[in-house]
Order: structure tokens, then C-alpha cells, then sequence
């Protein structure tokens, strides 16, 4: 029975409840009426099943007559279609509060993404390809450094949920923005770290490509649209 | 009522099932541990060796993943599959179904010995990675994810 992947879940929802709770005390969702953790994790799960249920597809195998395949989550999660059922899930379950509510998600979101690739020290898996920088890592027996890369992209998600908390507090966002820009954010470090991943595949680039767009649109749209919303809810 | 449309459903699905044509897969030779060492001690090329078995449901998963590995690194890396505590007919099933193109070899232990000797475990799925000297570069227990077997793919290579 391996434990590692349950360790990185851990890691991830305790980043992801962290991150809410600390939205919560700065007064950050006061404008959200929704229970934001249960959509949080329920996005979480439905994302996680999307994505298994797309890799397995892919790989040629039918979820219908290998049912039992769709728990093995090691086989192989499809990144892209796992965010879209996230995201989808998150705007169905708060459609009646869209935007508070996927702005009040948007810093959890990328503190549970970091969580989940910070969680490679329990899944051993930090590593990536060969380097001779200062701070390369070695795995044990091997006299091959390499790019933490795990850890760079937990730190760059750990940082863009930081300033999305610290810039909802005081007030400044605009509807739409801070979850358009945590999307962004999102597609813009899987992509930049992406060439520092061991891969047999390549990488699926374009749903990193896919969610800068998508995200930059819908933060130009929001920035343009509506006026600006204090942390709480007054014009 | 609507309950007396669950056997029709599920007819359905067993009708959707196909057996599997095997008819292009060669017989698996069955070895020994001493085969697979001398193979180790032979090689000039670093080894994937995967243990699987047609009635492991993780091992289905990982399959289309090795299939990848082994037309990527396959010119590189040689991939050899031991099918262990199986049956020919399941075994061959498994290829046509799950492994048909991938350029590996396999190797058949009804016994299950082979990965006990050589240092690993009962359990399946297994994955030894052995570098161009035959030595153990590392073992992965379970089902491998795309990131280790690459990594691990570029270690043997490496050494």
C-alpha cells in the first residue's frame, strides 16, 4: 500500500485550508454568502475525477469496462481537463455569487496547487532535469544534480496566493480579477517550470497556454467592466 | 420499473465487450532467475524491467504509460515486461490489449520468484531500473507515475 500520494493530498489541502481560513480572519470573503471550503473541496474532487477519467480515455483504456481503474489515481491524472472540471464545478455549486465566490476561492486555490507540488517531499518527486546550480538537488545513489522543480513551482504559487490575499484585503480588486489572475498565474508557472520536468510527452502545453489566455481575457474584461468592490462588498 | 432496465443495461456492456484476438501475440518464454541475471550481466544497454500480471488492475493502468516510454527511450532503454503468477492465455490477452505496439520484450515467471530474488517484493506492479552495467539504479513499488519513470529513464542513461 503506497502512502506517498495520500502524504501530497495532505500537504495540498492543508495549504488550501490555511489560506481560507486566513481569507476568512482578514475579512477577505465577507461579500461571499457561500461555504467556500465545501465548494473548494467538492471542485477538488470532481477536477480529480474529470482528470483521471480523461487520462484513462486517452490512454485507451475504457472507464466503462474498467471501472475499477478510475481510483488509481498514479495511473495518471489529465492536468488541463482536471482544472476545467474544477473550475466548472467551483462556478456551478456558487453560480448564484459567481465572482465572490471564485475570487473568494482564487488565493486557496493556488496555495492548494502549491501544497500539492510542495507535497513531492513526501511523494519523492521534486526533481527534474540535470543542473549545476548552487541549490541542485541530488536523488540518493545518483551523482546527477537537478532543478528542484517541484519546489520553484510551489513557491511561485505560494507567493501569487500571498499577493491575491494581501490585495483583497485592502480592497482594490475588481470583480473577476483576482480569480482570472490566480488562473493566469496558475497556467503562467506550470508553463515556465514545465522545461525543467522529466516528461515522456512533452507536457500538456497548451492548457498552460489555454489558461494564461483564458485568464488574462476575463481580468482585462473585469478591470474594464465593473466598478471596483471593497473586501467588503460596497461599491 | 425502472429497475428491470438494469440487466438489459448491463447485457449491454458485456455485449459491448470484445474478446481479445491473441493470434499475433508469440507465446511468453518462462524463465529463471538465472536467465534474467545473466541478461542483467550481458546487457550493453540499461533496463526498464516491469513486473506485471494480467489480473493486476494497476498494472492495466501503468500499461499505456511503459507503451510510451518504450517508443520514446526504446532505441536507448530496453524494456522487458515479467509476467509473473499468470496464466499464457491472460498474459497474451493483456499484451494484444494493452501493450500491443510497445517495443518490449517479455519474460513469463509462474513462480513469482524472479523479483523476490532480485531484490524486490511479491507485489505487483514492480519496476526495476538497471543502468548499462546491470547494477540497480532504483525500485519503484507500485504504480509508476510519468514524471519517475522519465526521471528515472534519464538516471539509467546517465550512468
Amino acid at each position: 500500500m503506497e502512502f506517498t500520494l495520500l502524504g501530497g493530498v495532505f500537504v495540498a489541502v492543508l495549504a488550501l485550508y490555511a489560506t481560507l481560513y486566513w481569507e476568512a480572519r482578514r475579512g477577505n470573503a465577507a461579500d461571499c454568502t457561500h461555504d467556500l471550503w465545501e465548494i473548494a473541496i467538492s471542485a477538488a474532487v470532481a477536477g480529480l475525477i474529470v482528470g483521471r477519467l480523461a487520462a484513462m480515455i486517452g490512454a485507451g483504456v475504457n472507464p466503462i469496462t474498467n471501472p475499477a481503474d478510475i481510483i488509481i489515481v498514479r495511473g495518471g491524472v489529465a492536468t488541463g481537463p482536471a482544472g476545467v472540471g474544477a473550475i466548472l464545478t467551483a462556478a456551478w455549486l456558487g453560480r448564484r455569487d459567481l465572482w465572490p465566490v471564485l475570487d473568494g476561492l482564487a488565493a486557496g486555490a493556488l496555495a492548494g496547487l502549491g501544497g500539492w507540488h510542495l507535497g513531492c517531499i513526501v511523494r519523492d518527486s521534486c526533481l527534474g532535469t540535470p543542473s549545476d546550480l548552487p541549490w541542485a538537488m541530488t536523488q540518493p545513489g545518483s551523482t546527477v544534480s537537478r532543478h528542484p522543480v517541484e519546489i520553484y513551482a510551489a513557491l511561485a504559487l505560494f507567493a501569487g496566493a500571498i499577493v491575491l490575499i494581501q490585495l483583497r484585503s485592502r480592497g482594490r480588486l475588481r470583480p473577476a480579477v483576482a480569480s482570472s489572475a490566480a488562473l493566469a498565474w496558475a497556467g503562467l508557472v506550470r508553463l515556465a517550470t514545465e522545461p525543467l520536468r522529466p516528461t515522456l510527452s512533452g507536457g500538456p502545453i497548451l492548457w498552460y497556454w489555454g489558461a494564461i489566455a483564458v485568464g488574462v481575457l476575463i481580468l482585462v474584461l473585469g478591470i474594464r467592466a465593473v466598478p471596483a468592490v471593497t473586501a467588503g462588498g460596497k461599491r | 420499473m425502472r429497475l428491470r432496465w438494469i440487466p438489459i443495461f448491463a447485457l449491454l456492456l458485456v455485449a459491448c465487450g470484445s474478446s481479445v484476438d491473441i493470434s499475433s501475440v508469440p507465446e511468453i518464454p518462462v524463465a529463471s532467475s538465472g536467465d534474467v541475471e545473466e541478461m542483467l550481466a550481458t546487457t550493453d544497454a540499461p533496463i526498464v524491467l516491469n513486473v506485471w500480471a494480467s489480473w493486476c488492475v494497476p498494472c492495466r493502468s501503468e500499461a499505456p504509460l511503459l507503451e510510451r516510454a518504450a517508443a520514446t527511450a526504446g532505441g536507448e532503454v530496453r524494456f522487458v515486461g515479467l509476467n509473473v503468477r499468470d496464466n499464457q492465455t491472460g498474459a497474451r490477452e493483456f499484451i494484444a490489449e494493452f501493450l500491443a505496439t510497445a517495443p518490449m520484450e517479455h519474460l513469463a515467471d509462474p513462480s513469482g520468484a524472479i523479483p523476490v530474488d532480485l531484490g524486490g517484493t511479491r507485489g505487483v506492479p514492480l519496476t526495476f531500473f538497471y543502468d548499462r552495467n546491470g547494477q540497480l539504479v532504483e525500485l519503484h513499488s507500485g504504480v509508476i507515475d510519468e514524471r519517475t519513470l522519465a526521471l528515472q529513464i534519464d538516471e539509467i542513461l546517465r550512468r
